[in-house]
């Protein structure tokens, strides 16, 4: 999210975001090669497979985090309508896709790419909103 | 809401970034409350009574008849 104010709350989200994506990459990378060199079955396939999707989780918790540190109240008004944007966005794509699945058989959507999306819609409300309150 | 930081922010000569560091809060957010775009909560317009020597009613006004 858009950091604008330099404070505590936003460098310590600057942080856990960024070492969450060099974690995600990290352990996609690791979860692909073990699939591919070992074979992978069972229990320690799951687990494998999720081991890219829990920097994912992390960098949700820090959302959540970041809205509780922050001291400045407009600015959290101003993350939650971006957040606000970034949910109803996503639910608005996956649900007609959803549909166009079911009725006009279009290409499947991989979940994979809901959080993506999630934060392009979250990016795309950032100056939108922001420009509301110049 | 309607309110009166701007003036009371000129009689002081202070700017909007004076006014944030004073209350902890980015410029955007003295920006956001003096153009009446954004309500501050119970505890922050406290705070700028407090900090204007004012009641929070000389400070705002509800719009209210």
């Amino acid at each position: 999210m858009e950091c604008s104010t330099g404070n505590q709350a936003v460098r310590r989200f600057r942080y856990r975001c960024y070492a969450s994506a060099a974690l995600v990459i990290l352990f996609a990378f690791v979860a692909a090669a073990s699939f591919r060199l070992l074979h992978l079955h069972g229990v320690v396939a799951y687990l494998v497979a999720v081991l890219p999707a829990l920097p994912i989780l992390w960098a949700l918790i820090a959302v959540g985090q970041y809205l509780r540190e922050e001291t400045d109240e407009f600015q959290r008004a101003l993350h939650i309508e971006y957040l606000l944007w970034g949910i109803g966005g996503t639910l608005a794509v996956t649900t007609v896709w959803g549909y166009l699945e079911d009725f006009v058989q279009v290409r499947r959507f991989d979940l994979i790419y809901v959080y993506p999306i999630f934060w392009l819609f979250v990016a795309i409300a950032m100056p939108v909103v922001r420009r509301r309150y110049r | 809401m309607k309110n009166r930081l701007k003036v009371l922010r000129a009689e002081r000569d202070w700017s909007q970034a004076d006014l944030a560091a004073r209350l902890e809060v980015s410029r955007q957010s003295v920006n956001a409350i003096e153009t009446g775009k954004f309500d501050p909560s119970l505890p922050l317009a406290f705070k700028l009574a407090r900090l204007f020597a004012r009641p929070i009613e000389e400070i705002f006004e509800d719009g209210e008849p």
